[in-house]
């Protein structure tokens, strides 16, 4: 499999994660490879997560779960009963990478530590994603999203002034770690398939944020100042209402004059009430497009306009007019964006057991050979269950005992 | 880090011409695993980041004072090559021919007008990875329009909700995808490429759109959207599935503490940490769903207990009771957190010019191969020599006439 160069399907991935860390397996599922999600008997608590399709509270229809575990094949076990633990070393031998979000410790107490899983399999890599790391002085307090943005400086980022910072969806803080331990372990998998020598990696999300910093840390080491976020200063990053929603306009950055001339034009050609006014210098100057005025003005004469188009209409002239300007995009803009329908970038899967479709973000990136693809729906809770414990060589009868014994749930 | 630990990119070569933001940042976390990176820059045409803030002392002259260009490329050689010059492209096929990997962030065609687009990459070197990176494609509608980082937040759907009920929305306040999605995603395509490379001994193309990888880590708006006609509204600093979940006030200039109670239990643990209050025991706060109905009550009630305190006592206190908390730390207070430190997130890099600064490594601690921190970024041009003499084996009389012809400038 993979010999032709368009899969993954060489690579076998156990994605023992949660809330924490499901996209780094969907990453290594979305090039095909062989990718089987761990979760407890009762379920991930994912799967709790809304919104729900159609509105339906239900475990099989966590939009959040949907995603992320799209592409896997699915077994639930109890990690933490006795004869779970073969069944744990089995999947390990004959795997190349195990991702966990674990609390540190929890799997060695268990019997797991790494050495052990290594004992097994030396060329494993186990990538490890929580909070804070394993080591370091919070390492054992409990974490989450919006702590670990906080203390990464990165919530901080996303105010101005006095403001208190605001969050962005789809818990970032947990998507950045997940990207980077994808990132770490493909890293250590090459470093593997080379040498025959795997490793333990060890992702956090408070120094995942830590790369979302920008220029901060920089600004605070060179200059002693503490930033805030952009969008204080008119017409450069800032968010402006119109008829249907919000733009994000940067029509000049810095000094830089050529930049906001075609913004200039195109507010003439448009015949904007008051539009001369943009062509005095003053709006060069940063300070200028900071102060009172400077933003009153700004406002005034561009929303006025705006406001009388929608989001699109704006996007699409403001962009013939090469002004860097574009919607600020909910979910219907998004389904709706012509650039984005034309590349088919939605992927519309079937799943039987909803007995309807399901609408997925697609491709991130194309290859020359490596195909991207969604894969199956993803697992109903101990779908593969049998499945897996029968390439794993276990019997029927086996099979039927464990389940019974509550050490597996087949689905 | 241990001595002598075999880095995991040892003997990866990078021919990079990307600037900016993504690219380099892509560069970076190879480069601190051990792959070559030589950085390709001209005084004619230098990375504009160079010129980006914030500058040491706050000084902008020339090229070298920098730290947003800084922390984008340490551990890289920098070579200077006047890309309008003729002679130019033969030292860049030079060095093609002894990489792994290509990257460039130019406008579609650039490369091409170079004769160093894949097609003819490819011919000088068949296991190479090709890596692009685009706004939105190469194709359709809306594949030239321009943007930055912030213009990308609003377009794939990161600001929408990141504003609280009422004002506009706000975002990130920085170009979130450029540091994020758009690096994670390259790094990953390259990997998964040269991880085939393994089986196929072929390099390939890795194409990265900066729109469709980051809608890939933000998929909840549109899902909800055609799944049950839901605009999903503004998050403040809230989550659906906690309460509290919140930022609140401290002692101290924007000082704040954030505070996150998502099980009953979490949030028995945060009333006996208030000192179990006699508002809290209150009916209308004694179930997630309530607790949600009065959000802004059970907030404000909050920020009374909050306010006269420090936030990094009352944070060690809140998690040895485990309740989720963090200050928010400004970039001072995340330099200085003791657990950043222990981890050696941060290093201080010598510089010929700026001297010793700030840096952080990739967030990613391996157990048996090294993230390495050695050099600071380098001067434009710094390397032009080495890496002629020696990777790419031209002899120091051939050095010395593309200088005189004003190839490595």
């Amino acid at each position: 499999m993979g010999k032709n160069g368009s899969s993954l399907s060489d690579v076998r991935v156990l994605d023992f994660t949660g809330e924490l860390g499901p996209y780094a397996g969907k990453m290594y599922a979305g090039l095909g490879a062989d990718v089987i999600h761990l979760e407890p008997i009762n379920g991930n608590p994912l799967r709790n997560i809304g919104p729900f399709y159609e509105g339906i509270t239900d475990r099989e229809r966590g939009l959040q779960f949907l995603y992320y575990n799209g592409g896997k094949r699915g077994m639930a076990l109890d990690i933490n009963k006795e004869k779970c633990r073969d069944i744990f070393l089995k999947l390990c031998e004959n795997a190349d990478l195990l991702l966990e979000s674990f609390a540190p410790g929890y799997l060695d107490n268990l019997g797991l530590s790494y050495d052990i899983l290594s004992a097994v399999n030396p060329k494993l890599v186990q990538t490890s994603i929580t909070p804070f790391g394993q080591f370091g002085p919070y390492a054992d307090y409990p974490g989450c999203d919006l702590t670990s943005a906080a203390l990464g400086g990165f919530l901080f980022l996303a105010g101005v002034d006095n403001d208190k910072p605001v969050r962005a969806c789809d818990n970032q803080a947990y998507r950045m770690a997940d990207a980077y331990a994808a990132v770490g372990s493909s890293i250590a998998l090459l470093f593997a398939k080379k040498t025959g020598i795997g490793q333990f990696v060890d992702v956090s999300c408070i120094e995942s944020v830590g790369m979302a910093l920008e220029n901060a840390a920089q600004y605070w080491d060179l200059e002693g100042t503490n930033r805030r976020g952009r969008g204080a200063e008119a017409g450069s990053a800032s968010v402006h209402p119109c008829k249907d929603g919000y733009i994000a306009i940067v029509a000049i950055m810095g000094k830089n004059k050529p930049m906001w001339g075609p913004f200039v034009e195109w507010m003439k050609d448009e015949g904007v009430e008051e539009w001369e006014v943009f062509q005095n210098d003053k709006w060069i100057e940063p300070s200028y497009r900071r102060s009172k005025e400077g933003n009153e003005v700004f406002c005034r004469v561009f929303e006025r306009f705006a406001m009388q188009n929608d989001k699109l209409s704006l996007y699409e002239r403001g962009q013939a007019h090469r002004v860097a300007i574009s919607p600020v995009s909910n979910g219907k803009d998004l389904l709706e964006n012509p650039q984005l329908k034309h590349s088919n970038f939605w992927q519309t899967i079937r799943h039987d057991n909803l007995d309807g479709n399901v609408t997925y973000p697609g491709a991130p990136y194309a290859f020359g050979n490596l195909k991207w693809r969604f894969g199956n729906p993803a697992p109903t809770l101990g779908q593969h269950s049998a499945e897996i414990l029968k390439e794993l060589g276990y019997d029927e009868n086996e099979v039927n005992t464990f389940a019974k014994e509550g050490i597996v749930y087949v689905g | 880090m241990l001595a002598n630990m075999k880095r995991a990119l040892e003997g990866i070569v990078v021919c990079d011409f990307s600037w900016v933001g993504a690219g380099p940042i892509t560069t970076n976390v190879l480069g601190q695993c051990g792959a070559e990176i030589i950085k390709i820059e001209s005084t004619k045409r230098p990375d504009i980041l160079r010129k980006g803030g914030p500058f040491k002392d706050g000084n902008s002259e020339g090229l070298e004072r920098s730290g947003y260009f800084a922390n984008r490329n340490p551990n890289k050689k920098c070579i200077s090559l006047n890309m309008s010059h003729p002679k130019a492209r033969d030292v860049a096929v030079r060095l093609i021919k002894k990489s792994d990997i290509i990257i460039n962030n130019f406008r579609v065609g650039q490369m091409e007008k170079w004769n160093l687009g894949w097609e003819d990459v490819k011919e000088m070197n068949p296991r190479i990875i090709y890596v692009t990176m685009s706004l939105q494609g190469t194709s359709g509608p809306h594949k030239s329009y321009m943007g930055f980082g912030v213009n990308l937040n609003a377009l794939c759907g990161l600001t929408e909700q990141a504003g609280f009920p009422g004002d506009r929305p706000f975002g990130t306040g920085t170009n979130y995808t450029d540091h994020v999605m758009v690096p994670s995603h390259t790094l990953f395509g390259i990997m998964a490429a040269l991880l085939q490379r393994e089986q196929t001994g072929k390099g390939q193309t890795v194409a990265i759109s900066q729109l469709e990888s980051a809608i890939s880590m933000k998929p909840t708006d549109v899902m909800a959207y055609a799944g049950s006609g839901d605009i999903l509204g503004p998050l403040g600093y809230g989550d659906p599935d906690a309460a509290p979940h919140g930022v609140y006030t401290t002692l101290g200039y924007r000082k704040w503490i954030a505070i996150a109670a998502f099980t009953e239990d979490e949030w028995y643990s945060l009333k006996k940490v208030m000192g179990n209050p006699e508002w809290a025991q209150d009916g209308k706060f004694s179930t997630l769903a309530k607790r949600k109905e009065n959000e802004a009550e059970l907030n404000a009630n909050i920020e009374a207990w909050t306010k006269d305190k420090y936030a990094d006592w009352l944070m060690e206190e809140l998690l040895q009771n485990g309740v989720k908390a963090g200050v928010v730390n400004d970039a001072r207070g995340a330099i200085e957190d003791d657990h950043m430190r222990e981890r050696d997130f941060w290093s201080y890099l010598d510089h010929p010019v700026v001297g010793s600064t700030l840096y952080n490594r990739a967030p990613i601690v391996f157990s048996k191969t090294p993230i390495e921190m050695e050099t600071a970024a380098p001067i434009l041009g710094e390397h032009t020599k080495e890496v002629l003499t020696g990777i790419l084996e031209y002899s120091e009389e051939e050095v010395e006439q593309l200088t005189a012809e004003d190839v490595l400038t």
